[in-house]
């Protein structure tokens, strides 16, 4: 035992100066690592849906090759990136579907991070049906053509009710609320986060099922799957938007509004003066645009920096409005 | 991997046959109680859900406003000196984290795998140095090179640290049976509350990046190293550490000379479950700024699956290459096993400058052949996409006959005939009747205590707002419990009797319990498209695991001389394992039900984001849609809800606790 003791201590030795070899590598490396040019690194982050990486590499591309930015993407969740935002770790995130809790508690009281307009693009949440459904059914262009109908949603377990298909549960959601305020026969059935959603309707809509469910636009899948809208009550004043704020159902008896997506910086970048912040401020595209560079990516399965080249390869003219030239 | 097997061995389980007549068991008691809820329940369907008047409301808003605040305090230009101190340690972290990865980056590829390698062959030998060149090697295959080296910095860090913190406490916990029983309830929450749940307060102090990633970690990997610690000092014989205070030691002397060497094999065992503790948080520490492999795996959810398979695979090996390593090393510097000559000796510390020389040799060359910071040539990861893309595909196809006829029926028969009713049944039985019907089942099960804990944790369900939601969960958790037990029981048998069974099932469990559940639930979805099912299946996939391990040692274990003297009268080898080996073995069976529980319950949040309503649902909502007090509610009731059906499931054959609590 004692032998074996000693023995360890000569280990401990020699991985000690290994180590230290390593560090001593490791500084000198570091000391001949290369100098940022004017604009040094910018931090995007990338959400977890196909729309935001394509404005994230689309972004990417131009900050690198016509900037001189170092560019690093993060994939922070939507809300522990408003920290990231406030303390400097991330310093923009392209597209922000109107987080307006965070927009109260960081922009305007803390001002730890800045609203910075939209990013040209509009969401809008519906209730979406395959198109072979509104042509067998006509009348489902509006939810009133839903009434009596709702059975033929039937799934195993909604029991003898229609089911609707809800969204993923970070996203804004009042369908449970417009259900009952609508007296539709549904029963929401819940399926998680976005990725699954798509497993169960994509499958749904393959069979050629009748299928109704929550979704939005920007959105490739749309032109993929043929999603189009089924219309709900026109929007009045007061209605609510997200069940999060509580209240009466009726006060939820309208269609979901279309709002532009923002584009929101961390307060220091945004006063940093770098050439990026002049950029990212006038970034802005259409949900076509989006969509055309989503669906190489998710749909293709292209690079995310592959497609981002290719896009602004074929748009150079709007790229240089973007920069300013 | 192995921490279960080598926990139920360390105890020898006293067993005692009861003999009851058959109308006064346990089993026929307890359908008994079945029954009178199932008499509840028709009385009256769905007419008393737990009252309002014995809700605390107002929590969720408390809360909520408690977030704001510290986000306040956090974001103040000049925050206060506790929040100082805080930013210093994430900045310290952060900066430990960079130095590792700057490390194994700047060594270049060829200087780390080399290195590695021969730091395994050199104390591991010749098999693990073969697991750490092939799982280097794969990494830069699958051109996940530089994901890979920043998980594994994370990792490194984190179980440091972890160990740091949890052997000390371990060490203590073993020493002390109060500060044990003290800090055994603050484990079982720290596994058990869904680290989706405490995300957000972790960023708002330590902000995001690798040090908040490591601290989250920390959370889940710091009780394996104090349980397991203080298991190792607790399995000291009693009888050496009386002979040891005979001669007069002192307790600092007993500590190092007696406890710590006798328990060495146990606080490795610390450091090797501390390490695939750590891993199984790569997913979710990516999500506030950990990067590594998590990024790939939850990004490519909704833009490239295959992507995020290969990069959960890259976990798994990276996982299966740290757990062999470290137990090959475990293993050959035992110095009870080692007995060197002189000239072993000497030939020992050759290989050590050999191994240092042609280090420094790869080094050199790395930089010379100027291999560059990341591996990025000679992938084979485009062809390994679309081999899993096609896989996919085909999951993807509902005119598949697979689909047609097998998985999509099955999932319907599941849901309709088995889940719902269960559902339907639990959401609508009047409340107070099944606080009744569970607290009597515990009580008939394992007696007073457990069935007054039973009680106290289903009124706090309650009392948090839970209760409809804590029993929708209750039922997916009751249905894959029984089919993980099922089929954990029957391969753990088989493996028992089987060394081919078992050495097939060795990497199929360790596969199954490092993958995240996020990487196979989705193409789950898509089988069986329909709610319940695929987060029904991540349990299982996750629990069963768990039991044939149990169970196999507990077959295993069952002493030769009742086996012997069985064969002795001529009982056939069936009769030997139906009569005798699975009676004594009931103990560790019993165990299995009751960690299947458990298991089942840490995958509660995956199986919401994979489609099931319940409370997992609603601890993600906490986190994605910034309703924290709902999140910490929800994950509050999910720990009372593993208490309770750990309770109500534990027997009462004397205390468990040390055994159970370390997997």
């Amino acid at each position: 035992m004692k032998v074996g003791f000693r023995k360890s201590h000569v280990r401990i030795g020699v991985v000690a100066v290994a180590l230290a070899a390593v560090g001593v590598l490791v500084a000198t490396n570091a000391a001949t690592a290369r100098n940022g040019a004017s604009c040094g690194t910018v931090t995007l982050n990338e959400q977890a849906w196909a729309g935001s990486t394509a404005n994230t590499y689309v972004t990417k591309y131009v900050l690198e090759h016509s900037l001189g930015c170092k560019v690093k993407i993060t994939q922070i969740a939507e809300i522990p990136v408003y920290e990231a935002l406030a303390h400097a770790k991330v310093d923009a995130v392209l597209e922000d579907w109107q987080h307006v809790d965070q927009y109260k508690q960081y922009a305007t009281k803390q001002k730890s991070v800045v609203i910075e307009g939209s990013n040209g693009v509009n969401g809008h949440i519906f209730w979406g049906i395959p198109d072979y459904l509104m042509k067998q059914y006509p009348q489902f262009k509006t939810w009133k053509g839903l009434k009596g109908k709702e059975s033929i949603f039937k799934s195993p377990e909604s029991g003898s009710q229609g089911m609707f298909l809800g969204g993923d549960p970070s996203y804004v959601q009042k369908d449970k609320e417009l259900i009952q305020a609508l007296g539709l026969n549904f029963k929401f059935v819940s399926v998680g986060a976005e990725a699954a959603q798509t497993a169960r309707w994509t499958q749904l809509v393959k069979q050629k099922k009748p299928v109704i469910f929550y979704w939005y636009t920007p959105q490739y899948l749309n032109a993929q799957y043929h999603i189009v809208e089924v219309q709900l009550p026109k929007i009045f004043k007061g209605c609510k938007e997200d069940a999060k704020a509580g209240g009466a159902v009726a006060q939820y008896r309208c269609a979901y509004s279309t709002y532009p997506l923002e584009k929101v910086f961390g307060a220091k970048f945004a006063k940093s003066g770098s050439p990026a912040v002049a950029f990212l401020k006038k970034f802005s595209w259409t949900n076509d645009q989006q969509n055309t560079v989503a669906t190489w990516i998710a749909g293709l399965h292209m690079k995310p920096d592959a497609a981002g080249e290719k896009w602004v390869k074929a748009n150079q003219a709007q790229v240089n409005k973007w920069l300013g030239k | 991997m192995s921490t279960v097997d080598e926990v139920v061995g360390a105890v020898p389980a006293p067993v005692v046959l009861e003999h009851r007549p058959w109308w006064r068991s346990r089993a026929v008691l307890s359908a008994l109680v079945v029954v009178g809820m199932l008499a509840g329940y028709y009385a009256a369907k769905g007419k008393y859900g737990w009252p309002a008047v014995l809700e605390w409301s107002s929590l969720k808003t408390h809360l909520d406003s408690f977030q704001i605040w510290l986000s306040d305090q956090s974001n103040e230009t000049s925050p206060n000196l506790f929040f100082r101190i805080v930013n210093g340690i994430s900045g310290g972290l952060d900066t430990l984290v960079r130095w590792l990865y700057d490390a194994l980056t700047k060594l270049t590829w060829v200087g780390t795998t080399v290195v590695a390698t021969l730091f395994a062959w050199r104390f591991g030998g010749l098999r693990a140095a073969a697991f750490m060149a092939g799982g280097l090697a794969s990494f830069a295959a699958f051109g996940l090179w530089d994901e890979s080296m920043q998980t594994l910095s994370l990792v490194l860090a984190a179980v440091a640290l972890s160990l740091a913190v949890g052997l000390p406490l371990g060490i203590a916990a073993g020493r002390s049976e109060r500060f044990d029983r003290a800090l055994t309830p603050v484990l079982d929450a720290m596994q058990i509350i869904p680290a989706f749940a405490y995300l957000m307060p972790v960023v708002i102090l330590f902000s995001v990046g690798p040090g908040a990633a490591v601290i989250t970690t920390m959370i889940y990997s710091v009780p394996p190293a104090v349980r397991i610690a203080s298991l190792g000092i607790r399995g000291v014989p009693s009888n050496t550490v009386e002979a040891a205070k005979a001669l007069g030691s002192t307790g600092s002397q007993l500590l190092w000379k007696v406890q710590l060497p006798l328990a060495r094999r146990m606080l490795l065992l610390a450091v090797n479950q501390t390490i695939l503790f750590a891993l199984s948080m790569v997913v979710i520490a990516g999500l506030i700024g950990g990067s590594g492999l998590g990024d790939p795996v939850t990004n490519g959810l909704n833009t490239n699956p295959a992507v995020a398979i290969l990069a959960g695979a890259a976990i798994v090996i990276m996982a299966i290459m740290l757990d062999r390593v470290t137990e090959a090393i475990a293993e050959r510097t035992d110095p009870t096993r080692r007995h060197l000559d002189e000239a072993g000796r000497r030939r020992a510390r050759m290989t050590t400058i050999g191994v240092l020389v042609a280090s420094a040799v790869a080094i050199g060359v790395g930089f010379a052949a100027n291999a560059g910071d990341i591996y990025t040539r000679y992938t084979i990861a485009d062809w390994l996409i679309a081999r899993i893309q096609s896989v996919l595909d085909f999951i993807a196809d509902p005119t598949t006959f697979s689909f047609q006829h097998i998985t999509n029926p099955l999932g319907n028969f599941l849901t309709q005939h088995i889940l719902l009713p269960l559902d339907t049944f639990l959401v609508a039985t009047p409340w107070f009747v099944t606080v009744a019907g569970f607290v009597a089942i515990a009580f008939i099960l394992s007696g007073l205590r457990p069935a007054l804990v039973t009680a106290a944790m289903l009124g706090l369900i309650g009392l948090v707002g839970e209760w409809q939601s804590a029993m929708d969960t209750a039922s997916q958790v009751l249905v894959a419990t029984a089919i993980s037990v099922a089929l954990g029981v029957l391969l753990g048998v088989w493996a028992a009797e089987s060394e081919k069974v078992s050495r097939i099932l060795r990497p199929i469990n360790d596969i199954l319990q490092t993958l995240p559940q996020l990487v196979y639930v989705i193409p789950f979805v898509y089988l069986f498209p329909i709610s319940y099912v695929p987060g029904m299946i991540a349990s299982v996939l996750y629990a069963f695991p768990v039991v044939v391990r149990l169970v196999e040692r507990g077959v295993r274990d069952v002493a030769p001389q009742a086996v012997e003297a069985a064969g002795a009268f001529g009982a056939t080898r069936r009769q030997v394992l139906l009569k005798v080996k699975i009676p004594l073995a009931r103990d560790a069976i019993m165990l299995g039900v009751n960690q299947g529980i458990i298991m089942v319950l840490a995958v509660v949040v995956i199986a919401g984001l994979a489609s099931t309503p319940g409370l997992g649902y609603e601890v993600v909502q906490g986190l994605q849609r910034n309703e924290f007090g709902l999140g910490v509610v929800a994950s509050i009731a999910i720990l009372a809800l593993g208490i309770a059906l750990d309770r109500v499931t534990r027997g009462n054959q004397g205390n468990r606790r040390t055994r159970e609590d370390v997997s």
